[in-house]
């Protein structure tokens, strides 16, 4: 999974993704495809969070050490 | 008739003489002619005697050498002056009559102290007729010169006198100079009055190129002053318009001529001195003020001076004041700038603290609020896995592919496909039934 997609976009993909499943007009063929990609946002989504809350904390350890 | 021989006349005429002046005698008359003859050294003095002016006797006498050195001494001794024409004379004499040489009036001795009151006599008499004529103190009341520069000389060009003036006024160390120029002259003997007035009168008619005229005679001692008691001479000097100083000599008795002369400086050497005092007069009280008027500047000038230097260090110590009251000023302000700006730093630090502590929370607040979007839709999807629908009973069916929504799109005898869990079924529509709730 080498896909680069920034926070904003995974998260906008995902809500609309949800919609969409939730509106139930999606085939079921469709359905499996649609839950498979929005587990994989969730997952892009989670690391990127996890790395920035990591760059975070590491930044504002930095700057109160300074 | 008694005939005569010439010798018995003559004898007679001798005894006659001799009878009547057996010894010499005592005659005054006045000696209008010397006649020295200086060969043989011998005088023919000729002697007369006037009254009222004309001449009433008349003779010539013999002065042999020796008797003439011996008197022309004694009269140098006592008048300053030699035997010499026009003067009166009281003298000792023999009276012979020789057959041969005639009439002889020898002359034995004349009395010098006869001589001298009679020139004091007509010295005086000059005096007299000048003052009586108004004129005596007339030169000495002339205005001189400031600076007497222009001197007409009236002298002897190769006498020591005018040699000795030449050298003190052309030498005088103060380097005054003096303009002057020679109108020569006879100073002495017969020709003394009938030249000096001539050089006098040539003066007079250049008199706007002189200041003053000098009648300088040196060389010869005091021997014969007399003739400058000559009442013409006196008469011109003292009518001159000119101041006229003389330096003729040393006479026992002032001159006429130099008592009605401007001034009297007896030797040329004094008048010389007396020209050049002129100078000095005006040259000294001159060089004073010069150095008056030095010392004035110069004091004026360190005054001057001392107000400047006051002045400079009047300004050099209030610069220094004002230097140090500006340092004070500036320390003051550094101070203020050092301490507001700690302040504001301190301020700063102070509110960059809070927006980080702020932030630090807006931040956690934002990623768990993240966390929390992520979760609900993970939930969501989860809900949602059709998958999961499946296996809790519920089921899809399909007519012609599409999931079946409604019953009225279905006919009897149409097709249907059911899609459970674990598989599919096929069915085919038999009844149909709209649902009594919907």
């Amino acid at each position: 999974m080498n896909e680069t997609i920034s926070y904003t976009e995974a998260f906008k993909e995902l809500q609309s993704l949800v919609n969409d499943i939730e509106s139930g007009e999606i085939s079921v063929d469709q359905l499996s495809e649609k839950v498979k990609r929005a587990a994989q946002l969730i997952k892009i989504c989670k690391d990127l969070l996890t790395s920035t809350e990591t760059d975070v904390n590491q930044i504002l350890k930095e700057i109160e050490e300074e | 008739m008694k005939i005569f021989s010439l010798l018995e006349i003559t004898k007679g005429l001798q005894r006659t003489l001799a009878e009547q002046y057996p010894q010499s005698v005592w005659i005054r008359a006045e000696m209008n002619k010397l006649n020295f003859y200086p060969q043989s050294g011998h005088c023919y003095p000729e002697l007369l005697e006037k009254q009222e002016g004309k001449i009433v006797a008349q003779m010539k006498a013999n002065l042999w050498n020796d008797d003439y050195q011996r008197i022309n001494t004694s009269f140098l001794a006592i008048l300053h002056e030699p035997l010499k024409n026009g003067i009166n004379i009281l003298f000792q004499a023999k009276v012979t009559f020789d057959p041969v040489y005639g009439l002889s009036l020898r002359i034995l001795d004349i009395d010098p102290s006869y001589s001298l009151g009679n020139l004091e006599q007509e010295r005086q008499k000059s005096i007299e007729k000048l003052k009586k004529m108004g004129i005596f103190e007339q030169n000495k009341n002339l205005e001189f010169p400031l600076l007497p520069k222009r001197i007409a000389v009236i002298s002897v060009e190769t006498s020591k006198g005018y040699a000795d003036f030449q050298q003190v006024i052309n030498q005088n160390p103060w380097k005054y100079r003096f303009c002057y120029h020679l109108f020569p002259s006879i100073l002495q003997g017969e020709k003394l009055a009938s030249s000096l007035i001539q050089q006098l009168k040539r003066i007079e008619q250049v008199k706007h190129h002189f200041d003053v005229v000098a009648i300088i005679r040196g060389g010869g001692g005091d021997i014969g002053l007399s003739g400058y008691n000559q009442f013409e001479i006196a008469e011109q000097i003292a009518r001159f318009p000119l101041p006229v100083i003389t330096g003729i000599g040393h006479a026992t008795n002032e001159t006429v001529v130099e008592l009605v002369a401007f001034k009297n400086c007896i030797t040329p050497t004094d008048l010389a001195g007396f020209l050049i005092q002129q100078f000095h007069n005006v040259a000294v009280p001159l060089q004073e003020t010069w150095q008056k008027l030095a010392k004035v500047v110069d004091d004026r000038l360190s005054e001057e001076h001392q107000k400047q230097s006051e002045i400079s260090s009047e300004l050099k110590k209030n610069t220094l004041e004002q230097i140090a009251r500006a340092l004070q000023s500036l320390t003051f302000q550094v101070h203020q700038v050092k301490g507001y700006t700690r302040f504001l730093i301190r301020k700063h630090r102070e509110l960059i603290s809070s927006q980080f502590v702020l932030t630090k929370k807006k931040t956690r607040g934002f990623i768990s609020t993240q966390w929390a979007n992520i979760q609900i839709i993970e939930n969501n999807i989860h809900l949602l896995d059709p998958k999961r629908i499946l296996a809790r009973g519920f089921s899809i069916t399909l007519h012609n592919g599409q999931p079946l929504r409604s019953q009225s799109a279905v006919r009897r005898g149409d097709s249907l496909k059911t899609i459970t869990f674990d598989g599919t079924i096929q069915s085919t529509v038999t009844n149909l039934q709209s649902d009594p709730t919907p």
